[in-house]
């Protein structure tokens, strides 16, 4: 690789993967608790993911 | 390299890593579908399409992980150079996987007739501002898109069109798409399966790839420092270059300049394969010619130029023995020129 594009590459990591970090981090912790073993099964299908 | 024209030029070494790749792809798809359906066995045809869905959608992350690494693994250990030197075919393959996960995805609509659905929950402004109910399957289509630009310019006349320098900054896009990747998985199946597994599995994977490129990132940082002053840069006695290796050094610019000893020949070449920017440096002398690790391209130590018919040529620089002390003008050379010197026994 040229200088420039490490220069790119170390730039765009750190930064990169301090977003998605932070993403990942807020989706774990306001994740919807379980679901109460005991209740209904819902009336219609799951989303597919 | 460049003499004559071939869709895909084809050798024995990329034969068997695009077999082992195909084989490994369908054995883990067949072995997730197998396992997965044993320990909650589908009870109707969404959830066999559900199954489906994952298996390809898991192995489409894996794949990508792997891609991502494959780099700054080959960096840190040489010993990961021969997975990298097809691993354009292994992004294709793994576009395709990530296809197939969206075709699916599509196919489970269909069977429930309900595609307007998918269409209503892309549409619908008023979730883009939440974060918990994000329309993630968005964030998975921005991937596919640009895993599509990717993989149809994965092609070395793609590489020449656009020159290495242009097509390294465009694939550069994989990191953003590997984010949105992540953020698709987060804000979709992990909201949904409660499994410590799955953040366990997406946490650690984007945990491995940062480590590495950081880690390989740091021990590269000393070689971006160029000399501070402009004059000839002293390089070491000729035996301090290991035979048929180069001693990288760094140009006042930050350029590196890899200075090749083949017996009682020394020669400075760019650091930059012609191909796609591969680290030349990092190569042997094999069959008297520098040959670039990455994807076997050979250049001729003397002036830089491939060897006949192909025509690849290289920056070259001035070499001198000082008083025992090999010493490289960092001012480069128009390509092809002659530049090697011949020292007494190394």
């Amino acid at each position: 690789m040229t200088r420039g594009h490490r220069a790119v590459h170390r730039v765009l990591w750190p930064l990169l993967a301090a977003i998605v970090a932070f993403g990942l981090t807020m989706a774990l912790t306001l994740r919807p608790p379980p679901e109460d073993p005991g209740a209904p099964a819902p009336a219609t299908e799951a989303q597919p993911k | 390299m460049s003499a004559g024209f071939q869709a895909v030029q084809w050798n024995a070494r990329k034969l068997v890593y695009d077999g082992v790749l195909l084989a490994a792809v369908a054995l883990f798809i067949g072995s997730y579908i197998l396992i997965e359906a044993r320990i909650t066995p589908p009870d109707n045809a969404l959830a066999w399409i559900d199954l489906r869905i994952n298996a390809c959608g898991v192995c489409a992350f894996i794949m990508l992980t792997i891609i991502l690494s494959i780099g700054p693994l080959a960096r840190l250990d040489p010993r990961f150079l021969p997975l990298l030197y097809n691993r354009r075919h292994f992004g294709v393959t793994m576009f395709f996987v990530a296809c197939l996960h969206a075709a699916f995805m599509i196919e489970w609509f269909l069977a429930r007739g309900a595609l307007p659905e998918l269409w209503t929950e892309l549409t619908t402004m008023a979730d883009y501002a939440k974060f918990i109910g994000f329309p993630f399957k968005t964030l998975g289509l921005a991937a596919l898109a640009i895993l599509f630009l990717l993989a149809a310019t994965s092609h070395d006349f793609w590489l020449a069109f656009l020159t290495p320098r242009v097509w390294k900054g465009l694939h550069m896009l994989l990191y953003v798409a590997y984010g949105l990747v992540v953020m698709h998985v987060a804000l979709g199946v992990m909201q949904d399966d409660c499994r410590v597994l799955v953040p366990l599995l997406l946490g650690g994977s984007f945990g491995i790839v940062t480590l590495l490129h950081v880690l390989a990132a740091w021990r590269e940082r000393a070689g971006d420092r160029g000399t501070s002053h402009e004059g000839w840069i002293a390089v070491g006695p000729p035996a301090s270059i290991p035979d048929k290796c180069a001693h990288i050094i760094a140009a006042p610019n930050g350029e590196r300049i890899a200075v090749f000893r083949d017996g009682d020949q020394i020669g400075a070449l760019t650091n930059l394969c012609a191909h796609q920017n591969g680290p030349l440096g990092e190569g042997r002398v094999i069959d008297g010619c520098v040959t670039c690790p990455w994807h076997g391209y050979q250049y001729r130590l003397e002036d830089g130029c491939a060897p006949p018919p192909f025509t690849e040529r290289l920056v070259t620089y001035a070499v001198r023995l000082r008083d025992g002390i090999v010493e490289v003008d960092p001012n480069p050379l128009p390509p092809g020129t002659k530049a090697a010197i011949r020292v007494a026994a190394a």
